[in-house]
């Protein structure tokens, strides 16, 4: 087997070479509820991180991986940077849930990466946008027995607007998100 | 569970030298889940997402850049030498004087009004690829005291699958900044060879661009095969 090739940090100039005007807006083919998914990621320290590059990937709103485009821009796919607050926000529509091929099933949830100077690796995780209840069965929160380590996964609904999903990460320390491997 | 050959090249996400990483780095360990069926799919990239001009950097401008017009050419593999086709690869990169334009980069060299630094290709059917650009010129950066990174080609791919998404860097042979690189260093010993590019003369241009070859490979979720 080829050794694969090492990881790199991005860096802090990616801005203008990376991101897209309209990253932000997650289309899909078809219709469904949209929503926003929206937080701050923070450093060890409780520092904002405001050069951060988020990237999200999921399913469309019946659970439905998403393949190919609309012509400009593939389907189901979002990358933003964070801004001086360390705060992103994606626009996309709510996924369903789904099926692994062992049937499993995947709570609603919305994979997220995370690269930025000083991350050599990106970060990869999955943040879920139903209640700790509702992911009882999901094949990564059967993998985390902690339900405070859980949590850091769950985004909260807004509960002045049921659009607006929030989700904040911590890269380190207390409250540190979890973050998978494959 | 034995140790993937990943763990070999791939560097820590805590490496004190680089400064960074000291506040970013995760503290827990990762939990190992197996890939989800979004993690064996990805985004695809229509074929005129890419335009065939955004593979030359040198032609966004009104005439040529400055510096040293290089083309580079390589091959995108899987861990089992299989081409990964029709994939995205994004370049980005410093001009021939070491400067990003960027708001935030502070260095104090000149911008090129012909090299804008940023290019993107999708792979061929046999996972090739070919860049036209010129060789990025070297930059300080305040990690440490007298700290200048070699010079780079920052490269994002996407592959065939989530599970392959990749963010690396590409240094040149020889280059005497590699061994004070932070950066560079962060990677196992087993791994650093794999990020340098070759000299590759006739992939140049003759009596005009220096030839390089960079082949990459991206891995997949453990066990489990990701075809392409
Ligand atoms: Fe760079």
């Amino acid at each position: 087997m080829a050794k694969p090739t090492p990881s790199q940090t991005v860096g802090p100039f990616f801005a203008r070479e990376l991101l897209w005007g309209d990253g932000d807006k997650v289309l899909f083919p078809g219709q469904g509820d949209r929503i926003t998914l929206t937080g701050r990621v923070f450093d060890g320290a409780g520092a904002p991180i405001f050069d951060a590059l988020f990237e999200t990937w999921q399913a469309d709103a019946a659970g439905k991986i998403p393949s190919g485009g609309d012509g400009a821009r593939p389907y189901g796919y979002g990358r933003v940077s964070t801004d001086t607050d360390g705060r992103y926000a994606i626009e996309t529509v709510m996924p369903g849930s789904f099926r692994g091929p062992g049937s499993e099933t995947y709570a609603p949830q919305i994979s997220v990466t995370i690269f930025a100077r000083g991350l050599l690796k990106a970060v990869q995780t999955r943040v879920f946008l139903a209640p700790l209840e509702a992911i009882k069965d999901d094949p990564l929160a059967r993998a985390i027995s902690d339900p405070d380590r859980l949590r850091t996964l769950i985004a909260a609904r807004d509960p002045g607007d049921p659009k607006i999903y929030r989700w904040d990460v911590r890269l380190r320390g207390a409250g540190e998100a979890v973050f998978i491997e494959l | 569970m034995a140790e993937t050959p990943a763990a070999d090249v791939h560097p820590p996400y805590l490496y004190p030298d680089y400064k960074s990483t000291r506040l970013r780095a995760p503290a827990q360990p990762l939990v190992r889940v197996a890939p989800s069926p979004l993690d064996t799919a990805g985004p695809t990239f229509p074929k005129h997402f890419v335009k065939d001009s955004e593979a030359d950097l040198t032609t966004w401008g009104k005439s040529a850049p400055l510096g040293e017009k290089m083309v580079l050419v390589g091959r995108v593999l899987d861990e089992d030498g299989r081409p990964v086709r029709r994939s995205l690869v994004e370049v980005w990169q410093a001009n021939a004087s070491g400067k990003y334009p960027h708001p935030v980069d502070d260095h104090e060299a000149p911008l090129d009004p012909n090299f804008l630094g940023k290019g993107q290709v999708l792979t061929d059917d046999k996972g090739r690829y070919r860049i036209v650009t010129v060789k990025p010129g070297a930059y300080p950066w305040q990690n440490h005291a007298f700290g200048w990174r070699p010079a780079h080609i920052h490269f994002s791919l996407f592959g065939n699958a989530y599970a392959q998404r990749l963010i690396t860097q590409m240094f040149f042979p020889g280059d005497p900044l590699l061994a004070i690189d932070p950066i560079f260093q962060s990677v196992p010993e087993a791994g650093r060879r794999l990020l340098i590019a070759d000299l590759d003369l006739e992939h140049g241009v003759e009596g005009v661009a220096l030839g390089y070859r960079f082949d990459m490979v991206l891995r997949g979720p453990r066990a489990t095969p990701m075809g392409v």
